[in-house]
């Protein structure tokens, strides 16, 4: 394949890894008060994402993909609310590992990277319509 | 008649910018991938010294054309934050290159478009 076509694809790949990490953040976001429904259940926990590189055989070319998306093990945090449905005989209620600052921190990063490979594509047309440019009557 | 190499040059230079985005277009697509190490392909050194133009030099003031080969190699790993993760991709210096790369392709298709019209103009009576 020609590495022009290639690289677009490439970025396409990009692309489509960091989409897939956007909708975990907002799914994160989304739930970051879900708590359970009966008492002393346990909330939501936050999903995490991680990519992994994978060569193309056929091109050689480096793509990324979603390895896998894994869930978040470190503690809840305890709130004080005894007139909450999930509230433990104490009055405890388990709340989302979700912290809103690390969501959107990646929420940030995941946006710039989207822009990269949006960049990628663009120059990549630029250098196709420069090639095409040669055959052009001036 | 000395053989024209500017095309047979060109194209292969244009080949290599070519090959050369497509590694960049996967660093950038990796920038998040823990474990990748960013890559760069080889310089067009080698493909120069293959196709045999040299610059003539008569003086030992002239400059001479291995210099200037060599300041278009990269140094790709000294000056690279390597993250925690272990993926060395500098986004600003990919896209640097991306842009960079991008300006000599430019500088290539004109070059071609030049000696196109230049050859036009010998055949045209």
């Amino acid at each position: 394949m020609d590495p022009l076509s290639l690289s677009s694809r490439i970025a396409a790949s990009g692309l489509h890894a960091q989409e897939t990490r956007l909708r975990i953040v907002s799914e994160n976001l989304a739930n970051a008060q879900s708590t359970g429904d009966a008492p002393g259940a346990d909330p939501y926990r936050r999903k995490t994402v991680s990519f992994s590189s994978y060569l193309d055989n056929a091109t050689g070319a480096s793509r990324v993909k979603v390895q896998r998306l894994g869930l978040d093990n470190s503690d809840f945090t305890v709130n004080f609310d005894p007139s909450h449905p999930a509230a433990n005989e104490k009055g405890m209620v388990k709340m989302p590992n979700v912290n809103p600052l690390i969501e959107l921190a990646d929420m940030r990063e995941t946006n710039r990277s989207y822009e990269a490979n949006l960049q990628t594509i663009k120059q990549t047309r630029e250098l196709v319509s420069l090639t095409l440019g040669l055959l052009r009557n001036t | 008649m000395q053989p024209i190499q500017i095309f047979k040059l060109a194209s292969q230079q244009a080949e290599w910018l070519t090959v050369r985005h497509t590694v960049v277009a996967g660093n950038i697509a990796n920038v998040n991938t823990p474990g990748y190490a960013a890559k760069d392909v080889e310089p067009f050194k080698a493909v120069m010294e293959a196709t045999g133009t040299k610059m003539a030099a008569t003086h030992s003031r002239h400059f001479s054309d291995s210099k200037l080969r060599d300041s278009i190699r990269s140094n790709e790993i000294n000056g690279i934050a390597v993250h925690p993760s272990g993926n060395t991709v500098n986004l600003a210096n990919e896209v640097s290159k991306g842009s960079g790369i991008k300006r000599e392709y430019e500088i290539n298709t004109s070059i071609v478009k030049t000696v196109n019209r230049m050859m036009l103009a010998t055949v045209r009576k």
